[in-house]
């Protein structure tokens, strides 16, 4: 009883918070031409951030988040100006740097914090939806998150700068004939980039164990998720991140946590052999 | 003709320093070089492996096969699964293991392979990841070891029980040593030639622009296939040797940050695609890294990352492999000034 | 004369907008055929087309009477189809010698016959004394020597070469076409894709005019500048 309500409704949820975070992910693998392998420590740092100022430096809860997620849209920032920009030239070259920045990310979360999981507590208490009880910090995450999908589209479509950052993601040659700067693209897109891990790993901390590593999992569900939707299509990541939520909610109720890691990689292996440019995306 | 082959005699010649380099390091133990040190060389022995892999494939075509750990990995686990379930000891299980290996990664990675672009990497990024969350949560922890791992003999340990109990541990060092520095000559010679062949500049023609090649009679994917295969057995036969010389197999060897980043930073630091840079890079980095243990120590991770943002963004071409260059024609034109004179 | 290649009805789209629309092309055994255009008309799609870089979306190519529309690029060079590209795209970090090697390589099993090949094909360029050099070091004209020296070194039946003048001074166009009419003497047939109709009025026996992916004018290159639709597509720009 409830099983299919439960699924959905969780499902759904969780597509939400996926779909935030792969949003992200796909402006930048839109506009740099490659995935940022930095982005997942954002989403940890923006938790570990938000934990330690106010825990240690004492400030309120309310104060605490959103300098965290600023902090990590900085490091976003910091991480595109002095590690992706001068390695544009070489594909190869972006792709180790900004693993190397995931992995010092984590490492230095490993020596400062430790391997224990770190605890954020924002909005405490249940409610009930359709029979099923969900914590009321579940309903802020969605809130949270839908506010920020529609803002991002409107700030694609409607500002001049997001109609940069799509023409930038069409194509460099093309923009920079219009007399956009791709550089000052790329910037912009770090930092929103940034700003939006950062919001997703303060709002899922209460609901995940953040350990140092535990940005590689949601790195991965956002890679299957464009590859799925294809590169840069708004439409597609929105129809993948539900079909993703879904998938993988199914798979915990009926096959456990564990089992449930395969998804990802399920998505893109399948993607790759029938739709290589994804579920909506273009041909070559 | 202008491109016709050097003769025999001239071939022979080039040859004397690295077979004299080859003597020389599997002369060390005669040296006194025993415990420790010994089994500091057959580590980086078995690194040797995984840095050749790479560089072979990644470091010509620059597809990153990230996956190397993956595939390491998977061949440590058949090798000790084998053992755990079937009581196959690690002398018989290691070949089965490396053809299970390359099958799994095949089926894996076949698909991506065929895309052209970066999924290739970033799914071989990330799929080591995935293998370890599997094997240490529920329920699949029960069948695979979780995060204790799974304990099997060593490697020749039946052979090492006859001898008296104090002669036990040199005797296995030192037949690990000798076993992968054999591998490791067989492996490095034929990944040289491989590297320096037709089918080599394939790969690299692959890397530099592959529509071209695809255009101009290059059959892009069956190159890219093979070179995988090369890779991924070269890769695989490291794991198994790993698990198989250092058990208990943990999800230790699955993560990058054990089984990629060493050789990942040999190769960027010893120059991609040139096979004999980061194949000193990573014997110079190993032994680095031990004596600089009380140093550096937990610190090694971040201290290889910095280096290879700061290596790929000031000197992508590598350091090593200049080095060697600069210093092969300083002995050339010392040696032609002598023999002119 | 029997036909090398037949282009049958092929159509390419990319989104929304037509990039070739149903354009039939044929081409004889030996012929030099010229095709000419503005810029965006479709002349380099239509060689992706028949090269197999790009797979058409209707239509059919046929070569040398086999039908190879859905056939990799790599196959179809080995078939006896090898194309250049547009600004000389060559591996710049390889050399010379292997740029034009790799692609005997592929084609012939037979390592010596391979090496005799590459040979013959920088001794046709004028290419021997560059063989060791990198591309990166090379001029604009050797640069396209390369691609030409790599298109002919597979033995082809037919080559098409995407604007093989462009940026070259009038000295070096005349060796390039010296060594088309050599080519052409020995039965190799050409598709020579121009912006300009200058170049081929000697060349080409025939030509064929694009316009917004659609063919608008087939003869000979005298009859084209008398056209009245080829001058209308080419006013301003000069036909010359």
């Amino acid at each position: 009883m409830g099983e299919l309500e439960y699924i959905l409704l969780f499902g759904l949820f969780h597509s939400v918070t996926y779909l935030v975070f792969s949003l992200g992910f796909s402006l930048v693998f839109g506009v740099a031409r490659l995935p940022n392998l930095a982005y997942g420590s954002l989403y940890v740092l923006s938790s570990y951030l938000a934990h330690a100022l106010s825990s240690y430096a004492g400030l309120e809860m309310y104060w605490a988040v959103p300098t965290a997620v600023l902090l990590a849209g900085a490091v976003s920032l910091v991480v595109g100006e002095l590690v992706v920009k001068p390695a544009l030239k070489m594909p190869v070259s972006v792709f180790i740097t900004t693993m190397a920045v995931a992995y010092i990310v984590e490492e230095v979360l490993n020596m400062l914090m430790g391997l224990r999981p770190v605890v954020l507590s924002l909005y405490p208490g249940t409610s009930s939806i359709l029979g099923i009880a969900v914590s009321n910090h579940w309903l802020l995450v969605v809130g949270v998150c839908i506010l920020m999908v529609i803002s991002l589209t409107i700030f694609l479509l409607r500002t001049s700068t997001g109609r940069a950052i799509r023409a930038v993601a069409e194509s460099w040659e093309e923009s920079m004939r219009l007399g956009i700067d791709p550089l000052r693209v790329l910037r912009v897109t770090f930092l929103v980039t940034g700003i939006y891990a950062g919001v997703t790993g303060v709002l899922l901390a209460p609901l995940k164990a953040m350990t140092p590593s535990a940005g590689w999992s949601p790195l991965f569900a956002a890679f299957a998720i464009v590859v799925l939707g294809g590169v840069g299509n708004l439409i597609g990541t929105v129809v993948a991140s539900v079909i993703y939520g879904l998938l993988e909610q199914a798979v915990v109720y009926f096959l456990g946590g564990g089992i449930a890691r395969v998804v990802p990689l399920l998505i893109v292996v399948l993607t790759l052999v029938v739709r290589p440019q994804g579920l909506l995306g273009r041909g070559e | 003709m202008a491109f016709a082959k050097p003769s025999i005699k001239r071939r022979l010649v080039r040859y004397v320093p690295s077979i004299t380099i080859m003597v020389a390091y599997s002369c060390i133990p005669l040296l006194g070089i025993r415990g420790f040190w010994l089994d500091v060389l057959t580590r980086a022995n078995i690194f040797a492996l995984l840095t050749l892999s790479l560089d072979l494939y990644s470091g010509t075509t620059f597809y990153l096969n990230l996956g190397i750990s993956f595939i390491a990995g998977s061949s440590a686990y058949v090798v000790a699964l084998l053992y755990r379930y079937l009581g196959m000891v690690p002398e018989y299980s290691i070949i089965p293991a490396i053809a299970v290996a390359i099958a799994l990664s095949t089926v894996i990675f076949l698909p991506s392979i065929r895309v052209r672009g970066v999924y290739f990497s970033v799914l071989s990024l990330l799929l080591p990841l995935i293998m370890v969350s599997l094997i240490t949560s529920q329920p699949l922890s029960l069948y695979l070891g979780g995060e204790g791992g799974i304990p099997l003999p060593s490697l020749f340990s039946s052979y090492a029980r006859m001898l008296p109990p104090r002669e036990r541990i040199p005797f296995l060092q030192l037949t690990w040593f000798y076993l992968t520095t054999a591998l490791t000559i067989v492996a490095a010679v034929l990944s040289y030639k491989l590297a320096y062949s037709n089918f080599g500049f394939m790969l690299r023609a692959i890397g530099q622009d592959e529509e071209l090649a695809e255009a101009s009679g290059i059959d892009t994917t069956r190159v890219k296939l093979l070179g995988f295969l090369v890779s991924s057995t070269l890769a695989a036969t490291a794991g198994a040797l790993y698990a198989a010389i250092r058990p208990p197999v943990t999800v230790d060897v699955l993560i990058p940050a054990n089984t990629l980043v060493p050789p990942l930073t040999a190769v960027i630091l010893g120059g991609m695609g040139t096979i004999i840079g980061p194949l000193a890079t990573n014997y110079i980095t190993i032994v680095a890294y031990e004596l600089l243990w009380d140093a550096i120590g937990r610190w090694r991770t971040i201290a290889y990352m910095l280096l290879l943002i700061v290596l790929v963004i000031l000197k992508p071409q590598g350091v090593v492999f200049h080095i060697y260059l600069k210093l092969r024609k300083a002995i050339a034109t010392k040696l032609s000034s002598v023999t002119w004179r | 004369m029997s036909s090398l290649l037949v282009c049958e009805g092929v159509t390419k789209r990319f989104g929304g907008l037509v990039a070739l629309n149903n354009v039939s092309i044929e081409v004889g055994k030996g012929e030099i055929l010229g095709i000419i255009g503005p810029n965006g008309s479709g002349k380099t799609t239509l060689i992706n087309v028949i090269s197999g870089v790009l797979l058409p979306d209707d239509g059919r190519v046929i070569f040398d009477g086999k039908d190879v529309s859905k056939l990799k690029p790599h196959v179809r060079v080995s078939l006896g189809i090898s194309r250049t590209f547009q600004g000389s795209r060559v591996y710049p970090y390889l050399p010379v010698y292997y740029n034009v090697a790799l692609s005997a390589r592929s084609v012939y099993r037979d390592p010596e016959i391979a090496r005799a090949k590459t040979n013959w094909a920088l001794t046709v360029t004028k290419l021997i004394a560059e063989a060791v050099e990198l591309p990166i070091n090379l001029t604009p004209f050797k640069l396209r020597m390369v691609e030409i020296a790599r298109a002919i070194v597979t033995n082809p039946k037919l080559v098409l070469l995407d604007e093989p003048f462009a940026g070259l001074s009038a000295e070096e166009v005349e060796e390039v076409i010296k060594i088309i009419n050599k080519l052409n003497n020995l039965g190799v047939t050409f598709i020579i894709v121009e912006h300009k109709l200058r170049y081929l009025m000697k060349l080409a026996e025939r030509v064929v005019v694009l316009n917004n992916g659609i063919k608008i004018f087939e003869g000979p290159p005298s009859e084209a500048i008398k056209d009245r639709e080829v001058i209308q597509v080419y006013l301003g720009g000069g036909v010359s």
